[in-house]
């Protein structure tokens, strides 16, 4: 490792989105946990606070950091084709944030952990658990959800997997530690493309964000 | 308005406290209801309720689901007949006959009568094979035995009343305390009436001799509004008492007078809401209509002489045999549900005509070839099939003589027994020629397939088209159903 | 230039891909050690072990299969599978569930569901849990005896003695008033009109049905053969005439023939005779026919009672 001085890493991860990374984390560990052992209402709880999560972090995606913003990190599937193979190629391209793979993978993520939170919502564990909404729906449809619920977790594994592999691949092969960055949100200067221009935007139109969507949630229970 | 006492009763009555209840909850209460919590309602569960219309309370309706049985036939026999010398045959109590009762069926038992140590005693009646079936028979019953490959005898019937009253209140409304509906009651809500000109529950009455018998609540409406209560009809004379007219009343001038009772009744109606108000129209209105065609279709002169003949029914007398032509006739004018009684068979063996020895002779003599000729002419007519009949008591007979206070009695019996019973079933949708269930050696107990007195109603409900779960009616703040609140179960080896 | 550097990393891929293969395939190893159920699928669906399937005859497929259908699948079958446990097929019952097997082959004492379904009902643990309809002692009997005898897939019922007697189970008709409502509408047009002329002759046979029923016994002679071809708009719906005691002759023929619904039909003292009869034969779907007090001939109803049709006549009163 070269010298470390001040000026070799830039900061290009807002401390709202890593605080976001990091939280969902946990507790999609503690949901798995608490719903494989029985206790509803730690899942319930968990579960709730991850909706609330993915709001604000849809929200933040318009509304945050530059790295943060989907328009920063979405690609049109050619160009994450592209990236993919010079990948492969041997090569690495830089990219501030997530590279278009990346990209796609927080899109997946984010896909899929909302429909488990909103599947949730509405399910129920056949004896005397249920969503806060399953009321609102027939007895059929929330089992049939209740499947979904099961279902969509299988792939939530299967997409952390890939996940986790992926941070192996770039930190085993491609020598680059994705790890460390969004826990300190400073990447070498090296592994950060020449001439971009990040934004950082105030932490209170996170703190704005977060509240506003927890109103939402509060909305759509009540 | 005139003030009156009585009305202003019945306005009070009519505030009952949950309505006032219901009124100053309906605000919150509505909201609640309709927010988006609310559970939804099980799907089917409001569209499978009785709806009717107070005013036209015995309008026939169809049942839920496809009947097999559009009529039924109840043949009681009060007092309750011995299965022991009739349908029940127990080679081994015979070898034990004049031996004392083992303790083991002595303890713990509460016996109307027995007490000490009762010997036990063996059928007094030969047993033998009967029919292609080859269903077990005593030979006391030689008409009926005519039919028993149509006949499903259940020799497991179960009760757990042991006293005359409640225990026919059992069999008849589903509880052993007054108060609850009959059967006939529930069937005629649930149904209506098939012929608007006749009640569409009849009930006739005969005897051999006295029986303690609960009296008119057995075929009482109970909580059911009272229109759909038996109506007592009588095979001698008048056909229901004070049906026709006083003399130098005219039927036009009873017209008017029904006219005028009409009126005030939905007056009274339209302000109080009682239902029991348009039951007193309804049942005035059915009097009126029953004028003409009660006396016709109870009148047995109008049978030729071999059909009186084959019942061994007598014009003029009050008897089972006279009965029963009378409720072939009724059911072939849409009577839907016909109970005939019969005391007698209560054989304690106290006086004569209560002796196994006699007056058990008697009952089936008074009562055999009239059964035998009523399933012979609904056959032939067609209608057996789509008619379910049904005969028994209220419990059965010990397999102990029974010693009264002790003492060896005069004349032969048995005391009640609650553990056991037979009946027989015949019919809509039965399946004919076989024996259901069964007793131990002794006829004590039953060990093989026990038949509740709520499982029976159960089944011919569902012969009627009803599920038996779902037929309730709300009192009391509870669904009140005939077979009440402990679980019953179709019995599915008695049906075809 | 400066957007693309070399990769400079501490593994070549593939020895990174085939250190992911390996980690993967002891994290499925440590899962499968840990779920007995999912073990057992990943075996299966690796073909590495066959599932195993009950013999249509056997005793499980007879008594036991339909006790857990009855009891038990709404929450540990294909719609839901409370602790991984299912109960819908011979394979899942002795795969087991999140815990372990449920069912151990000649061990009543040590197989779970045993001892779950004869808790007491209070037992937060009993199954089926409060709520749904218990087990019968009967029924209990039959699976304890089923374990017993080894909880085999290929056993017959008459090898396992002392089983309790299969009960046939009543099913009632579901209901289903939309559906009623749909197919009444439509004749519902006639039927009024029908209902208003004949007042109280015509009625549908339940509230679950459009198959209706004629009763015209209470007009007596009143009633003619023009009155029952009134009915003719409605006669593909017709399953059950009374015409007992009314004024229709033969000339009725043509038009009872043609109802293909009909099943019960009773002619009771009518000035019907052979002709009648003879129309009727073709008619596949009657199953009665009352004939007392009519001018049929015991020759005229022979065919109809070869063909297994009721028959109702003078004969039978005795």
């Amino acid at each position: 490792m070269p010298n470390e001085t001040p000026n070799t890493r830039i900061e290009v991860w807002d401390a709202p989105t890593r605080l976001f990374h990091w939280s969902v984390v946990i507790l999609i560990f503690i949901s798995w946990l608490s719903a494989d052992q029985g206790y509803m209402k730690v899942h319930l709880a968990s579960g709730l606070t991850l909706l609330v999560l993915l709001l604000f972090r849809i929200g933040w995606g318009f509304a945050g950091a530059t790295t943060a913003r989907f328009s920063n990190f979405l690609h049109r599937p050619s160009s994450i084709f592209s990236y993919l193979k010079a990948l492969v190629g041997g090569s690495k391209p830089l990219h501030a944030g997530h590279n278009p793979a990346g990209g796609l993978m927080v899109l997946l993520l984010l896909e899929v952990l909302l429909a488990q939170a909103v599947t949730g919502l509405f399910g129920n564990d056949g004896l005397k658990f249920s969503g806060p909404l399953a009321l609102l729906v027939s007895a059929d449809m929330s089992d049939r959800l209740t499947q979904i619920h099961s279902l969509i977790f299988n792939i939530i594994l299967v997409l952390v997997w890939l996940h986790l592999v992926a941070i192996g691949f770039y930190f085993l092969v491609k020598g680059e530690n994705l790890v460390g960055p969004m826990v300190t949100g400073k990447k070498h200067r090296a592994h950060v493309p020449e001439g971009v221009a990040l934004v950082f935007t105030h932490p209170i139109v996170a703190l704005a964000l977060l509240l506003l969507s927890a109103a939402c949630a509060a909305w759509i229970l009540f | 308005m005139i003030p009156s006492p009585f009305l202003d009763q019945c306005r009070l009555q009519a505030d009952t406290r949950r309505q006032f209840l219901g009124w100053g909850m309906g605000g919150l209460g509505a909201m609640f209801l309709n927010s988006a919590l609310a559970a939804p309602a099980k799907p089917g569960a409001s569209a499978l309720q009785i709806k009717r219309d107070p005013t036209t309370p015995l309008a026939p309706l169809p049942p839920p689901f496809a009947p097999k049985a559009r009529r039924v036939i109840y043949l009681h026999t009060g007092g309750s007949p011995s299965q022991l010398e009739l349908f029940d045959y127990k080679p081994e109590l015979i070898k034990y006959n004049g031996k004392d009762c083992p303790e083991a069926l002595l303890k713990g038992k509460r016996f109307a009568f027995i007490t000490g140590v009762p010997k036990l005693m063996g059928a007094m009646y030969p047993f033998h094979r009967s029919g292609k079936s080859g269903a077990w028979m005593s030979d006391r019953l030689p008409h009926l035995e005519k039919h028993v490959d149509d006949l499903c005898i259940i020799n497991s019937m179960r009760t757990d009343q042991f006293n005359h009253a409640p225990a026919q209140l059992l069999v008849q409304t589903g509880d052993p305390r007054i108060g609850h509906a009959s059967l006939g009651s529930w069937v005629t809500y649930g149904l209506g009436s098939q012929n608007q000109n006749l009640p569409g529950y009849i009930v006739m009455i005969s005897s051999s001799s006295t029986t303690a018998n609960a009296g008119k609540p057995l075929w009482g409406s109970g909580f059911l509004p009272s229109v759909y209560q038996g109506v007592q009809c009588r095979a001698a004379g008048e056909p229901v008492l004070y049906l026709d007219n006083p003399k130098g009343v005219s039927r036009a001038q009873r017209r008017e007078v029904l006219d005028a009772v009409d009126e005030i009744n939905r007056g009274t109606f339209r302000q109080l809401g009682n239902p029991e108000t348009v039951a007193r129209i309804a049942q005035y209105e059915m009097a009126y209509r029953m004028q003409l065609e009660a006396s016709d279709a109870m009148d047995i002169t109008r049978e030729p002489p071999q059909v009186l003949a084959r019942y061994g029914a007598e014009p003029g007398k009050t008897s089972y045999a006279n009965n029963c032509l009378v409720a072939r006739r009724l059911a072939e004018r849409g009577v839907r549900f016909i109970q005939l009684y019969h005391w007698g068979w209560d054989s304690h063996g106290t006086p004569v005509d209560q002796g196994l020895n006699v007056g058990l002779v008697d009952c089936c003599h008074a009562t055999d070839q009239a059964t035998a000729a009523l399933l012979t002419d609904l056959k032939s007519k067609g209608l057996l099939e789509d008619t379910l009949v049904v005969w028994g008591g209220e419990f059965g007979r010990t397999p102990m003589q029974e010693n009264r206070g002790g003492q060896e009695m005069k004349y032969i019996g048995r005391d009640h027994h609650p553990a056991a019973f037979s009946m027989w079933l015949a019919g809509a949708g039965i399946k004919g020629g076989m024996t259901h269930g069964a007793t131990d050696d002794l006829g004590y107990d039953v060990v093989r397939d026990p038949v509740e007195v709520r499982d029976l109603h159960a089944t011919m409900l569902y012969l009627l088209g009803f599920d038996y779960r779902s037929f309730s009616y709300p009192y009391q703040g509870l669904d009140q159903k005939l077979t009440g609140v402990k679980p019953a179960r179709i019995v599915s080896d008695l049906l075809a | 230039m400066s957007d693309n550097t070399r990769a400079t990393g501490y593994l070549p891929a593939w020895l990174y891909l085939a250190l992911v293969a390996l980690v993967t395939t002891l994290g499925i190893a440590i899962a499968m050690a840990l779920r007995p159920a999912f073990a057992n699928s990943v075996l299966e669906f690796l073909h590495l072990q066959a599932t195993p399937q009950a013999a249509r005859n056997s005793f499980y497929a007879v008594r036991v299969a339909p006790l857990f259908e009855n009891h038990c699948i709404s929450c540990h079958g294909e719609r839901r599978q409370k602790a991984a446990l299912r109960l819908d097929s011979y394979a899942f019952a002795l795969r087991g569930g999140r815990h372990g097997t449920v069912i151990r082959a000649g061990d009543i004492k040590h197989s779970e569901l045993m001892e779950r379904i004869t808790l007491p009902p209070s037992d937060d643990r009993a199954m089926p849990p409060e709520g749904k309809t218990p087990l019968s002692p009967d029924e209990i009997k039959v699976i304890r005896l089923w374990i017993g005898a080894g909880a085999s897939p290929s056993i017959k019922v008459a090898a396992i003695k002392g089983a309790p007697r299969l009960v046939r189970d009543v099913a009632i008709p579901n209901f289903d008033l939309a559906q009623a409502m749909r197919q009444r509408a439509t004749l519902a047009a006639e039927v009024d009109r029908l209902s208003r002329r004949y007042p109280g002759l015509l009625s549908y046979q339940s509230r679950n049905s459009a198959d209706m029923e004629l009763d015209a016994s209470s007009r007596g002679a009143a009633f003619g053969d023009a009155d029952l071809k009134a009915f003719a708009p409605v006669t593909s719906r017709l399953v059950r005439i009374d015409l007992s005691g009314t004024g229709i002759t033969d000339a009725s023929a043509s038009l009872l023939a043609a109802m293909p619904a009909l099943k019960a039909l009773r002619l009771a003292n009518t000035k019907t005779g052979d002709n009648l009869v003879a129309a009727l034969v073709p008619l596949k779907s009657l199953k009665s026919l009352t004939e007392t007090g009519t001018g049929a001939t015991q020759a005229s109803l022979a065919s109809l009672r070869a063909r297994g049709v009721t028959i109702y006549g003078d004969g039978d009163a005795k």
